[in-house]
């Protein structure tokens, strides 16, 4: 089997795998953190410990930055639910789904932190719009109904972070973070922004580094990409200001970004997105840490990254349907 | 043309009590001024630092074979060593195939990553950021970031269809040499046709004309496709105007992005 067909197998086989199987494949739990259970695929940790915004004083690159360079990958779930992230994809009919079970505190705690009930203060016609995208998503009648990274589109801000792993590399003025479906490049220093009329998936990003803390503006985005499988959504209006902020271990970050998008929601809120660091003491997995070891000379591991491609290949990570559209091949 | 590095220096301890110094220097000046200003070049751990938002001006990704204008190609005389693309004669039918659908068949037209070469001369901003262990080249164009890693690793032991190709690199003095194998053979090298098949090999020569220019050379060698290996050359200029940067170009999604976001009633 090829590569790029491969990669896309063993992301189906996390899937399929029986839930024990795949948390033998995980590593053992961070202090201060709580594991599920019992779970599947991505969902792991149920809660996570803050990381206090402070000094930094772990290594640093040549240019001054904390040397935060590395593969990184969320320790909750991925992007099937975002205010209930271990709740499993809303109405899914499918026979393995995820069916949570027990009170809603036995699960991880809802990505927005503020407010406190973890639920986003939209606007009525906004909440009608996803209740509309949840009743319709196991059977999308209508292209809206389709989670775009069903169709590779790019993951945007926030759900990039919660989709797969990824890797961050750094350089004199840049924070590069490398996405399974496009990127990121943070620009450090008071450039200005793009022109507001042009609206991205991705958008355009500044930043500087305060202590362990990388603060960046997002602005620029086209909100296109959704929150995930259950359809929660800002407007290209939103603004988001993230907050990464690295413990000194180097081993873990937490991501807090305010969103303000008066289009669509009545107040501003917060969304807590928590990360750990994998390295060649991790195992390689699907889902976090899609690294193979290097072919070379030297003794001890080291691990690679290889090419991620999932619109070509029309690997559509589509729960439940990728839908056909005119000049649009798909799986 | 050698791209071998050259010595900068004299090597004896006392040097300059000997007359044929002072000649050695002024010819290895004049060696130096002849290859590259590589004395006013940005170096990175010593090595050339390529880092910075490059295109070309040429005309290659219309058609890399001399070419007259035609509706959907600027004339461009050609960026290949000989002129012409030695294929096989079979290959040589498709190409010409190619070109009759190219409007339709060319995988650019559906956003697709571009490849390896075609992304180098693909007439839009790339961005190269590099560290001592990898170069990471990002084309505007697409969402598909290139790792050239520089790192003394080699291709992976199995083998891989990557859109991109493996790349692994070494510096030859001031040059950087890429091998780039395990392609897959989906790309295309221009919008006229040109093709290769999944044994391409190629072989990258980067080196610095002067602080902002780049000079690119591309050796191309696939048996099934090709009756011999052959070699492109672009020269790639660096964006000067202020604030310049890369705008993300993921025109893929165009086929339904205007389904998102929901919109007020």
């Amino acid at each position: 089997m090829s590569k790029h067909l491969r990669h896309r197998a063993i992301a189906l086989a996390f899937l399929v795998l029986p839930a024990a199987a795949v948390l033998a494949q995980q590593m053992p739990p961070a202090p201060g953190t709580q594991e599920r259970p019992q779970g599947s695929g991505i969902s792991r940790e149920i809660s996570f410990p803050k990381i206090a915004e402070g000094k930094w004083t772990g290594p640093r690159l040549a240019d001054g930055q904390p040397d935060i360079s590395g593969h990184w990958s969320n320790t909750i779930a991925n992007h099937n639910n975002f205010t209930d992230p271990q709740g499993g994809i809303i109405n899914d009919p499918s026979p393995r789904a995820q069916r949570p079970g027990g009170p809603r505190e036995e699960r991880a705690p809802s990505r927005i932190s503020d407010p406190a009930d973890g639920q986003l203060p939209f606007q009525s016609w906004a909440a009608e719009k996803v209740r509309e995208f949840q009743a319709n998503f196991n059977n999308p009648i209508k292209p809206e109904y389709v989670e775009p990274l069903a169709r590779c589109a790019p993951g945007g801000v926030p759900k990039s972070f919660y989709w797969h792993g990824y890797e961050i590399r750094q350089y004199p003025g840049h924070v590069l973070f490398m996405f399974n479906n496009g990127y990121r490049l943070i620009l450090l220093g008071g450039r200005p922004h793009l022109p507001e009329r042009l609206k991205l998936w991705n958008g355009d990003s500044r930043g500087y580094w305060e202590g362990n803390t990388l603060i960046v503006s997002a602005r620029n985005l086209n909100g296109k990409a959704l929150f995930g499988r259950s359809g929660e959504f800002f407007s290209e209006n939103a603004t988001v200001d993230e907050r990464f902020t690295f413990a000194n271990d180097g081993k873990r970050y937490n991501y807090v970004a305010v969103i303000t998008d008066p289009t669509v929601f009545t107040r501003p809120f917060t969304v807590t997105i928590p990360a750990r660091r994998y390295t060649e003491a991790d195992t390689p997995n699907g889902w976090h840490y899609e690294a193979s070891p290097a072919n070379y000379d030297g003794k001890a591991l080291l691990h690679e990254r290889h090419e991620r491609i999932c619109h070509e290949n029309n690997g559509g990570f589509g729960s439940p349907a990728v839908i056909s559209i005119p000049g649009q091949k798909t799986n | 043309m050698s791209a071998h590095p050259i010595r900068s220096g004299p090597t004896s301890s006392k040097p300059a009590r000997h007359a044929g110094f002072y000649l050695a220097l002024l010819l290895s000046l004049f060696a130096v001024a002849g290859q590259a200003a590589s004395g006013n070049i940005p170096r990175l751990n010593g090595k050339p630092d390529f880092s910075g938002i490059w295109q070309t001006t040429s005309a290659a990704e219309f058609d890399l074979e001399p070419h007259i204008g035609r509706e959907d190609a600027p004339p461009g005389p050609g960026v290949i060593e000989g002129g012409y693309i030695p294929y096989l004669p079979k290959a040589l039918e498709q190409k010409r195939k190619n070109f009759a659908e190219r409007q339709s068949k060319d995988p650019r037209v559906k956003g697709y990553t571009l490849g390896v070469p075609r992304m180098i001369y693909a007439p839009y901003p790339l961005q190269i950021l590099q560290r001592a262990r990898d170069i990471t080249v990002i084309p505007q164009y697409g969402y598909s970031i290139r790792t050239i890693h520089t790192n003394g690793t080699r291709h992976p032991v199995e083998d891989n269809d990557f859109w991109l190709g493996d790349s692994r690199g070494h510096w030859e003095g001031d040059t950087l040499v890429v091998d780039v194998t395990d392609f897959y053979d989906e790309t295309w090298l221009d919008r006229a046709g040109n093709f290769h098949g999944t044994g391409l090999h190629v072989v990258e020569h980067w080196k610095f004309l002067d602080a902002n220019t780049i000079e690119y050379k591309a050796t191309l060698e696939d048996p099934d496709v090709y009756s011999r290996p052959w070699t492109l050359s672009v020269i790639l200029h660096r964006h000067r105007e202020k604030n310049f940067q890369l705008i993300e170009d993921y025109r893929y999604t165009l086929p339904y992005d205007q389904y998102y976001p929901p919109k007020k009633p």
